[in-house]
């Protein structure tokens, strides 16, 4: 008998210290507690209430690193708004939900996000994530600024109510097949993590590389969290293209580029805009020098952003990443199209968001197409020297 | 050719820590899902290390072997540790629940390095040159062949262990009948520690030379390999030690090769191996050196 109440016990302790471990693990991966949004030093304002909006970004998980500085920046933002005087005279406040870059862990925190009754959204960095929470955040009738997901899978998934401030997959093939003809690249070799993302980017890839009267004499997909490229490299190896384009993510993509150049490859090496991140440089060492990035506006790259890093570094001991000027703009959009709408109805603001006529962003001016796209390209492409990113000449 | 060499090498990882994997089932029936996070530890530990000492004596080769000596001497302490604090109490109890208590073990342990790393993906720099040479037309770096030669040598070590020594004897001889073991004078309980000392450290050691080869590491990186050292484990006959790393082998090359066949690409990878997996489960459930003999519960 004693026996069985000790082993109740220890489990029971067991238990909770999985609890205790899973409950610490958010908390890590989101130092954006560190700096509360009201805590901004100042007496705290009169407000006549509360807003509450929602940020979706992936906090655990291989992504967690953007995703947390997406949501720090959102939270910056929301500070800068509160402190001067909030969105007509209302306190904004915000929920994170954690989509961990995964379509199961995004659908559940959605869910989530619309009973805690947001009344807008910012956030999707994986489109894979983001994909299948279009659908529950139209029919719950939220609108959703979408910072950086631009699969063009998510054009036809739209149900109208998000807004893509990223410049779309499309626009990011033309970039990089046009990046592979200046530097007289004729055979390429393409190579995707899987998720809706970047095979959609590698399509179009494929799609705009063959209408210019090239040829693709490798193609391959590897998993999400992939370690070993080994077989791609061999193939590679025995085609020779004379330049590669990654689509995925820099975790995987930095084993890559070791592993090719490792493995004896010497041609051009191109990375999508998943891959944008210093990380990128930083795992794969000097393996890393020469490679191009068709990258997003990096904050580093845009002279109007110069206040936002130094906020940004003064709240949080981290630097801002790929796409913190984003999410950045995504959030100060959404504070922007309720005052236009001069109400915090969601639908009102969903149709704020779609008259949007040139907001200023650090990004540069957001206007929408009819399918809630960026009414411009923003990608640019960069090359990694002296392992940091600059922009390309 | 290439393939095969490449297929040999993550082979050995697989079979080093699928060597850990099968010596703790053999003596007391626990399959320990925390086997693949003590790998990954073992990379973690050996980073630290060459942090620290890297301003002293570089990084190179010497700093390597270090490091590597130090690590599976800590890593092997802690999967002592655990062994006393996780699973010596529950060894009477039903197997589930001990299998449970493994499941909570890997939680703690990945979490706990999460935090630590903040869930970041850590670059393994180490000063070794890259420069390839050619072997025929095999294409070989000093990393790749000090690697291979590492985890060859520890396999054989190990071998050489549980064949000639007393202790391996008395590790057989548990995984025969722990009570009547006990019954002879062995002191059971030293022998199971030492059975998770020495699969730890050759864990932690296949831990390093992954962070070595790949040249990044990761707090969830554990995981899957412990799915694969399971199966490793399984398709060279669960128990037997020269069985894990033949399975190992086996399965590196399989996945080395199987990615190679037309319209397989590299993401079918693990659905090759684990639909081997169950291949084996439903035809050869002993595995390849495993003898047939009838299930007792």
């Amino acid at each position: 008998m004693f026996n069985i109440k000790k082993h109740w016990i220890l489990m029971l302790v067991a238990a909770m210290l999985v609890f205790g471990a899973f409950g610490c693990g958010e908390d890590a991966a989101d130092p954006g507690d560190e700096a509360p949004v009201d805590e901004n030093g100042e007496a705290p304002a009169d407000f006549e209430g509360q807003v509450l909006i929602g940020i979706m970004v992936p906090t655990t998980g291989s992504e967690a690193a953007d995703g947390t500085d997406m949501e720090n920046a959102a939270l910056l933002a929301v500070q800068e708004i509160n402190a001067a005087g909030g969105v007509m005279g209302h306190e904004l406040v915000t929920t994170t939900g954690d989509d961990g870059c995964d379509p199961s862990m995004a659908t559940a925190a959605a869910s989530q996000l619309v009973s805690e009754e947001v009344v807008a959204l910012v956030g999707g960095y994986c489109s894979g994530a983001t994909l299948p929470t279009l659908a529950i955040y139209g029919e719950a009738g939220i609108p959703f600024v979408i910072a950086a997901s631009n699969a063009t899978s998510l054009i036809d998934e739209n149900p109208g109510w998000g807004f893509m401030i990223n410049s779309t997959g499309l626009d990011q093939a033309a970039t990089a097949v046009a990046q592979f003809e200046a530097l007289g690249v004729e055979t390429i070799g393409v190579i995707d993590s899987g998720d809706a993302y970047s095979a959609d980017l590698k399509e179009q890839t494929i799609i705009q590389w063959e209408e210019a009267g090239y040829e693709i004499v490798a193609d391959d997909t590897v998993q999400r969290g992939e370690v070993d490229f080994s077989a791609f490299v061999t193939t590679i190896m025995s085609t020779q293209p004379d330049g590669i384009y990654w689509t995925g993510y820099q975790a995987e993509g930095a084993l890559l580029i070791r592993q090719l150049r490792e493995g004896g490859y010497e041609g051009e090496i191109i990375v999508g805009d998943g891959s944008s991140a210093q990380e990128l440089i930083d795992l794969a060492g000097d393996a890393a020098e020469g490679v191009y990035c068709t990258g997003p506006p990096l904050t580093d790259f845009l002279p109007a952003a110069q206040s936002f890093i130094e906020g940004y570094e003064a709240n949080f001991p981290r630097e801002p990443g790929a796409y913190a000027a984003l999410m950045y703009d995504a959030t100060n959009l959404l504070a922007d199209a309720m005052e236009r709408a001069g109400s915090f109805d969601s639908a009102e603001i969903r149709d704020a968001l779609e008259a949007t006529d040139g907001f200023e962003g650090l990004a540069g001016p957001v206007m929408f197409t009819e399918e809630n796209t960026l009414a411009r390209s923003n990608f640019v492409v960069l090359e990694a020297k002296d392992g940091r990113w600059s922009l390309a000449e | 050719m290439q393939q095969l060499f490449n297929g040999l090498l993550i082979g050995s990882f697989y079979g080093l820590v699928a060597i850990g994997y099968s010596m703790v089932y053999g003596i007391i029936k626990l399959l320990n899902f925390a086997h693949g996070d003590i790998y990954m530890i073992g990379a973690f530990s050996g980073l630290v290390f060459l942090s620290i000492v890297s301003p002293y004596i570089g990084a190179g080769w010497p700093a390597l072997i270090l490091g590597m000596l130090i690590t599976m001497l800590l890593v092997g302490l802690l999967g002592v540790f655990i062994q006393r604090v996780a699973y010596r109490p529950m060894l009477k109890a039903p197997r589930l629940s001990i299998l449970i208590t493994a499941l909570a073990v890997s939680m703690i342990l990945y979490n706990t390095v999460m935090l630590l790393s903040a869930g970041r993906y850590r670059a393994f720099n180490v000063e070794i040159s890259s420069e390839s040479f050619y072997l025929g037309a095999l294409r070989l770096t000093e990393t790749r062949v000090v690697l291979i030669v590492a985890a060859f040598a520890l396999m054989f070590i190990m071998h050489m262990f549980i064949t000639k020594t007393m202790y391996g004897k008395a590790m057989r001889a548990i995984a025969l009948d722990r009570d009547t073991c006990q019954l002879m004078g062995i002191d059971v309980y030293k022998i199971i520690a030492l059975t998770f000392f020495v699969g730890s450290a050759l864990a932690a050691a296949a831990g390093i030379m992954a962070g070595v080869y790949y040249g990044t590491i990761h707090f969830y990186m554990g995981f899957l390999i412990g799915l694969k050292a399971f199966t490793a484990a399984v398709i060279g006959g669960i128990g037997i030690i020269p069985g894990a790393m033949l399975g190992g082998l086996l399965l590196g090359l399989l996945e080395a090769f199987g990615t190679q066949i037309p319209f397989i690409g590299t993401q079918w990878k693990d659905v090759f191996s684990f639909a081997f997996l169950i291949l084996f489960l439903i035809f050869k459930p002993n595995g390849l050196l495993g003898r047939s003999e009838s299930e007792r519960m």
